[in-house]
């Protein structure tokens, strides 16, 4: 038993698992991006909700728990046995090292005033060898690396949190119109909030050149039959309400959107039709019926347009009906007797023009429920602070030796770094002048 | 308009800047190294001139943002980054023959930027999707990460380079260019860099994305692909520390990491994505 959990304990903790690991995902995730949804593989499709992908996640969880857990006392033993310094750090040490000075009083204080100068805390050892000064910096280094392991499990909770608790929907609202229940994607059903949003107004505004500027949704959130909140909606600039975060994620034109149509007869003009999508009416020869297919704020780049279809003496017949046929028809000139869908005096004796469209606009909210959020945010933090402490902070230990020796007295200052060790040898050659400028004094 | 002419003039320099290196690499005279270094610095001043004229430009229209708002302005900040990174290396290394390997990089992007069909250096207002204080923050980190890798890359062709031809040509050649493990460590270390950076890179641009797309993480193919660069010198790094992993394995590790980060950059943009303005 013990034997196979060993075997088990050092196939988790080994980092060439760490590794293949790591190059799995990579090679998945490129795949995933490459094969298009629809046609795709069904699981690979759907690569990050897939059986296979909580494994692997598992599996890289496990193996960061156990490697972190298993090299913690490597670490700690660091962080400890700092004092004395290791028995060979003296032996073989260059001349550029190495002051000899005379009186071994002086030498001590010059090396205690030197250090302490520079660094806070200095602690002094007697020892066989000689007098031992040491100061220690930067032990919070040594942890960088647990922070980093622990942000990407905190991250991968979140992960995990946010798909158990959360939700998120995309709901269309009209101007004027509310909703309380909203549709779940991924076929979850519906999910009732205990108060009604609704879409006082949308607004869509163009900079000169015709780019979008500005999309604003004004919203008010209703609880029995009060408007509790008002606010607004831009991209970038979501609205909290209740734990649900509402963005603007898209909008378009009602279908609610009014044309008004007029048609010529031989007695002169018809008054002004107002009409929506679906909606028939009565034309005056041959008990004929029109049928607006559609309204169209902007179609094939030719401006505002109605679809209408009539139906006279069994005979059925199709057509738009453009805002500016006048100018369409300048520019395309036999356009209305080649392409009789675009001729709106289609149906004889009939001639109907449009006179205006009064948009009406749909706007699209996103609404979110994350509680995995925060937990994201502390991992992206703990992130951070990680990277910044392995690569930015050094463990740095400086040990200088002060021995009497037969003639004279040696002073030795060496150190060790767990990084940088080019930045380690700066402050020490440094450290070397500054205690023979003491000496000298 | 005078930035983009500004733009075009330094893409110029860049090229002798290059040339000049590769006469160092040929002729083996620093003098070649200097004058290259000179122009590559010269070229760096006026680039920076020409970017804070655009982004004083886009105030006196109105506009007022920083030059990062579609491909054009962020390939010329790519080419910044990349040419600031190399000479505070070139600087710190005081050898000059990595020159050769980055220096055409900042040439080529510049290049594209002026010529590649269909980009536009007009300075244009920021649409709804871009108008947020993350912009600066999110694309200034990814790009400072991108331009290490950038540094990464070119250490790692010259360690490749050198390590093939080190056999062949006599020491004289070999002494000239950096030592082998001096162009390793530079590998890690501006991997690192590029690491840290793209992780800042990465978090920034969640926190925006939950801003603006409601979710800080959805599988987009840049946020895919940026993670899969990300993992690759997550590999790296893991590699060198834990199983020593040196020279050239290295060196190919920074080549590829490199691949993936162009693809993340320019790739992407052949499959749908939410990135669609870059």
């Amino acid at each position: 038993m013990s034997k196979s959990k060993n075997v088990l304990r050092s196939f988790f903790s080994s980092i060439k698992l760490t590794i293949a690991l790591l190059v799995l995902l990579v090679l998945l995730f490129m795949a995933a991006t490459f094969i298009p949804r629809p046609y795709g593989i069904a699981w690979l499709a759907d690569l990050y909700h897939s059986p296979l992908f909580y494994i692997l996640m598992g599996l890289l969880s496990i193996n960061l728990i156990i490697c972190s857990i298993n090299r913690l006392p490597v670490t700690l033993r660091q962080c400890k046995s700092t004092h004395p310094p290791p028995s060979v750090l003296f032996e073989n040490l260059e001349n550029e090292r190495i002051i000899f000075t005379d009186k071994i009083d002086a030498a001590c204080r010059a090396v205690d005033a030197s250090l302490t100068a520079k660094f806070s805390s200095v602690k002094k050892l007697k020892t066989a060898k000689g007098i031992i000064f040491y100061r220690e910096g930067g032990r919070f280094s040594l942890f960088g690396v647990y922070i980093v392991h622990l942000s990407i499990l905190i991250i991968i909770a979140a992960a995990i949190i946010g798909s158990v608790f959360g939700l998120e929907t995309d709901v269309h609202l009209q101007e004027g119109e509310s909703a309380s229940v909203i549709q779940l994607n991924k076929d979850k059903g519906p999910y009732q909030l205990d108060f009604s949003v609704r879409c006082d107004q949308f607004v869509v505004e163009f900079y000169h050149t015709g780019a979008p500027k500005t999309y604003r949704s004004d919203l008010s959130f209703i609880r029995e039959g009060n408007v509790v909140h008002k606010g607004s909606v831009l991209v970038n600039h979501p609205l909290t309400f209740e734990g649900f975060r509402f963005y603007q994620s898209s909008y378009g034109i009602s279908p609610e959107t009014k044309a008004v149509l007029t048609y010529t007869t031989a007695g002169g003009k018809s008054t002004d039709i107002m009409v929506k999508q679906g909606d028939v009416f009565q034309l005056p020869a041959k008990k004929a019926r029109a049928t607006v297919l559609r309204v169209e704020e902007n179609i094939m780049q030719l401006g505002p347009a109605v679809k209408l279809s009539i139906e006279a003496d069994k005979k059925h017949i199709q057509f738009w009906v453009f805002q500016h046929i006048k100018e369409i028809a300048e520019v395309n000139p036999g356009l209305l007797s080649e392409v009789p869908l675009f001729n709106p005096g289609l149906f004889k004796p009939l001639v109907f023009s449009l006179k205006t469209i009064e948009k009406r606009y749909y706007t699209g909210l996103r609404v979110v429920r994350d509680p995995g959020v925060p937990f994201a945010l502390t991992g992206g933090v703990f992130l951070l602070v990680g990277l910044i402490t392995i690569y930015f902070t050094a463990h740095q230990r400086i040990w200088v030796l002060v021995e009497q020796q037969p003639q004279r007295v040696k002073i030795s200052v060496n150190g060790i770094s767990n990084r940088y060790s080019t930045s380690l040898a700066g402050k020490l050659n440094r450290l070397r002048q500054r205690i023979s400028g003491e000496i000298a004094t | 308009m005078t930035d983009t002419v500004i733009l075009n003039y330094v893409t110029f320099i860049y090229f002798t800047s290059f040339v000049l290196y590769l006469f160092r690499m040929i002729f083996l005279k620093e003098f070649w190294a200097r004058l290259a270094s000179f122009l590559a610095w010269t070229g760096f001043f006026a680039h920076t001139f020409a970017l804070i004229l655009r982004w004083k430009a886009s105030y006196n229209l109105g506009f007022g943002h920083a030059p990062l708002s579609n491909l054009y302005e962020s390939l010329v900040f790519f080419a910044w980054s990349i040419i600031i990174l190399y000479l505070a290396v070139e600087w710190r290394i005081k050898n000059k023959s990595l020159g050769a390997f980055v220096v055409p990089i900042t040439f080529f992007t510049m290049a594209y930027a002026s010529i590649a069909p269909g980009i536009n250096n007009r300075i244009e207002p920021l649409i709804p999707a871009l108008q947020s204080n993350w912009l600066t923050t999110h694309v200034v980190t990814c790009f400072m990460g991108y331009a290490a890798f950038t540094v990464a890359f070119g250490c790692g062709l010259l360690y490749l380079w050198k390590s093939g031809k080190e056999a062949k040509y006599s020491p004289m050649f070999a002494e000239k260019l950096p030592p082998l493990p001096a162009l390793d460590l530079l590998i890690y270390q501006s991997a690192a860099l590029g690491f840290v950076f793209l992780a800042i890179g990465i978090i920034t641009g969640s926190v925006w994305a939950h801003y603006a797309w409601g979710a800080y993480w959805s599988w987009d193919p840049k946020e895919t692909w940026s993670l899969i660069t990300w993992l690759v010198y997550a590999i790296m790094i893991h590699a060198r520390y834990v199983r020593s992993w040196h020279g050239k394995r290295l060196a190919v590790l920074a080549v590829i990491g490199f691949a993936c980060m162009l693809f993340t950059y320019l790739g992407v943009n052949l499959l749908s994505s939410l990135h669609s303005y870059l």
